[in-house]
């Protein structure tokens, strides 16, 4: 396999992330270009030959320009195809649109199975990422998907940064209670949970306590945050409940509409998000957020892929 | 109209959805279409399409990439629920215009960057007339050519130090890949691809870029023609039709000027640009304007060169002097021009084609334009040009044109007929070809 090496591709926007696996990688971002009429459309151009390369093409999706970073995604994973790159890996890591992924109401669309389809369409032959909304997501592809976790990122975290004896982790929905379960397990710890019943997308209704926190430091811990409505009003129930503190730790904080209000003005301690979402900026205007780096679960991820090497080991340690 | 037939409209253009129901006498369906609090994009449909024959109207105008999105999504949501066919109508098809490669003698793209980039040493104002002239003029406009491509849609990997992140990349790639043309990626398929992988079964729309662009699809493509709108329009509002000259403002349009030329009888110009083998060489009866900087330059001997400034009509932030080379092919002196293109965005071609027709003694200059973009400035720029009137189809909103231009200086042509009847007849299975030489 002559000359068959990684190329780490990123748009122009949003490229801490791909900063920081490249460095770790070792290696430069593959030099491109990206060029936006004012309308929107996109031109795109790389800056040096991929024939019969490894591509990986690493974009952050946060709130607000979903569809201009998919379209900029697909475009450039079609660059890359038409450019006889041997295999092109989308590294999505949080994945846009994974939550509709049900016909839960006449005539919805299945976005999710649409994203898929278009992926696959664009001639991506891998996608990497990351604490999908729900892991069935990964059967709508026709190509195989690594679904990392954060969870070894996360248990780092909690042991580095919190006192795990006094420690009681919390699911903020039923929904979410078997990913709160691992995470106790993992910790060694009790867990309890909080039960909701929603009337609305984004909005929240009454809230129960299933579970003793009195005297605990209580962890949310929830695949995202949109709004952070549900983390305030829950953070608020753990304290009625006798609960020493809260902190939540969110893989993907999206931190739209008025996200950062609610998390100042709520009785949350802290807010920890992974850098799967860039929301690097909205840290000046909201002291309580911090971030978990997970770069190095995707860089080591995207070397073993390269290598042929088994991934499964990263789905339970963080890389050295 | 049968009741199995179902219309939506996106977000792009709803005004042009509503004259197209009008015209086919079917209310618009309900369709919610809004976005979550995080960006993406929600579709809710309204009513039952199972075993319906349905038509989503989406023009690629607005903020394309969500437009884009929305269709497609709107598009799967029907699909998804058991439509039995589903047309997408988009009377602007967004991206379908590939990026214009600027090439070379031997046909190679020329999309390197040129080595010098001062533009004192390359401009053509040092040029002196003289026995070798027609050989350094060659080469003088060859490289204006080269800097003028950066104001093109192709982007350009730039080797300077101001430019942060790619500059290291940039050196690194110049060791490594000695050799490797940038080259510029063409989207075509891949939109084309996306459509079907939604759930499109048929695509209308009109005056495609690329005459070439229905083959990206795998499924049937109608693409209308504006055409015999701008006939019908230039016979009933043109006074004195009959001695008016129809000019296309670029090469590329010439065969859509000439056959509205031929349909009509009238005579035809081509106002051409950046070619350099015909440069000197050019036909008998051809007029060259090209741009100069810092003072025009004379050349007694050729009388067929005229050199004059149009340094206002291109300017690009990183190279404040550009040059450009523009040539008329045809007699417009004392006539009326009628100036045919299918898309003006930044509207830099038309106003310049404008320009050098009025400058060859043209009496007036009207524009006939199928997709009017006008990103940017273009509008003032019209304005401030030398067209007379702007002669716009509403396949992309115009109120905006309106505001800035006037009542007076635009004209609408309405294609909601053309695309209403069209619906009509696919519905029906009739044919739509007589659409293409009749219009509605």
């Amino acid at each position: 396999m002559p000359n068959n090496s990684i190329k780490l591709l990123a748009p122009d926007v949003h490229r801490g992330l791909a900063e920081l696996v490249s460095k770790r990688l070792g290696m430069k971002l593959t030099d491109s270009k990206l060029k936006r009429d004012p309308t929107g459309e996109v031109t795109f151009s790389i800056g040096e030959s991929v024939r019969d390369q490894d591509i990986y093409i690493l974009t952050q999706i946060g709130a607000g320009d979903v569809n201009d970073r998919i379209l900029e995604l697909l475009i450039m994973i079609n660059a890359s195809k038409t450019a006889s790159a041997r295999r092109i890996t989308a590294v999505i890591p949080n994945f846009p649109y994974a939550r509709q992924d049900r016909k839960d109401k006449s005539r919805a669309p299945i976005t999710a199975k649409l994203m898929a389809d278009m992926l696959t369409t664009a001639g991506c032959d891998h996608v990497i990422t990351m604490e999908l909304h729900a892991s069935q997501i990964q059967g709508f592809f026709d190509v195989p998907v690594d679904n990392l976790y954060a969870e070894p990122s996360v248990v780092k975290y909690i042991k580095e940064n919190v006192n795990v004896s006094e420690a009681i982790i919390i699911s903020p929905d039923a929904g979410g209670a078997k990913r709160a379960a691992t995470l106790a397990d993992r910790l060694d710890l009790n867990f309890a949970l909080i039960h909701k019943e929603r009337a609305r997308a984004n909005e929240v209704s009454r809230m129960v306590l299933v579970g003793d926190v009195t005297d605990k430091v209580c962890i949310i811990v929830d695949d995202m945050a949109d709004t952070c409505g549900t983390l305030a009003k829950a953070a608020e129930v753990l304290l009625d409940n006798r609960a020493k503190s809260v902190i939540a730790i969110v893989t993907h904080g999206i931190l739209s509409g008025n996200a950062i209000n609610n998390i100042n003005n709520s009785k949350l301690d802290r807010v920890v998000c992974t850098n799967t979402v860039p929301f690097e900026a909205k840290m000046r205007m909201c002291p309580k957020l911090a971030i978990i780096d997970i770069s190095g679960v995707l860089a080591e991820s995207i070397r073993r892929l390269h290598n042929g090497e088994s991934i499964s080991y990263l789905f339970k340690h963080y890389p050295l | 109209m049968s009741n199995d037939i179902v219309i939506f409209g996106g977000n792009s253009n709803p005004e042009l959805v509503n004259l197209i129901c009008e015209n086919i006498n079917v209310s618009p369906s309900e369709v919610t279409l809004s976005k979550f609090s995080n960006g993406e994009t929600s579709v809710q449909v309204g009513v039952s399409v199972r075993e319906k024959d349905v038509y989503v109207i989406q023009s690629g105008f607005g903020h394309v990439n969500d437009i884009f999105m929305e269709l497609l999504i709107l598009v799967n949501a029907c699909k998804t629920s058991s439509a039995s066919r589903i047309t997408v109508v988009m009377p602007y098809f967004c991206y379908s215009r590939q990026p214009d490669i600027p090439y070379t003698a031997k046909g190679a793209p020329l999309i390197t960057k040129p080595n010098n980039t001062n533009p004192s040493k390359t401009s053509l104002s040092t040029q002196k007339p003289g026995p070798d002239n027609s050989k350094s003029l060659e080469k003088a406009i060859r490289s204006s050519m080269v800097k003028t491509q950066s104001s093109s849609r192709i982007p350009m990997i730039s080797g300077k130090k101001d430019q942060a992140h790619s500059s290291e990349a940039g050196e690194l790639f110049k060791a490594q890949n000695a050799g490797y043309k940038l080259w510029v990626v063409q989207s075509g398929t891949l939109i084309a691809n996306l459509l079907t992988t939604a759930g499109a079964d048929h695509v209308i729309t009109m005056d495609l870029h690329d005459p070439q662009f229905p083959g990206f699809f795998n499924i049937p493509v109608d693409n209308l023609y504006c055409r015999p709108l701008f006939q019908n329009y230039i016979q009933h509002h043109i006074p004195n039709y009959q001695d008016s000259v129809i000019v296309s403002p670029d090469a590329g349009g010439a065969k859509r000027a000439a056959a509205i030329a031929d349909a009509l009888k009238l005579s035809f110009a081509l106002v051409h640009k950046e070619r350099r083998s015909q440069l000197l060489k050019g036909p008998p009866g051809a007029t060259l304007t090209s741009g100069g900087v810092g003072g025009a330059l004379s050349i007694s001997t050729k009388p067929l060169l005229k050199q004059e400034e149009l340094r206002d009509v291109k300017r690009v932030a990183s190279t404040p002097t550009i040059v450009q080379t523009t040539m008329l092919v045809g007699d417009v002196r004392n006539k009326v021009c009628i100036l045919v293109d299918d898309l003006v965005d930044t509207s830099y071609t038309i106003a310049r084609a404008a320009k050098l027709l009025k400058d060859q003694g043209a009496s007036k200059v009207y524009a006939l334009v199928t997709h009017g973009i006008f990103s940017g400035d273009a509008l003032n720029r019209i304005k401030q040009s030398s067209i007379d009137k702007l002669v716009v189809s509403n396949t992309v909103p115009q109120n905006k044109a309106l505001e800035v231009l006037g009542e007076e200086f635009v004209d609408i042509l309405d294609v909601s007929r053309v695309f209403g009847e069209s619906i009509r007849r696919i519905h029906n299975g009739e044919s739509i070809s007589m659409l293409f030489e009749h219009g509605w």
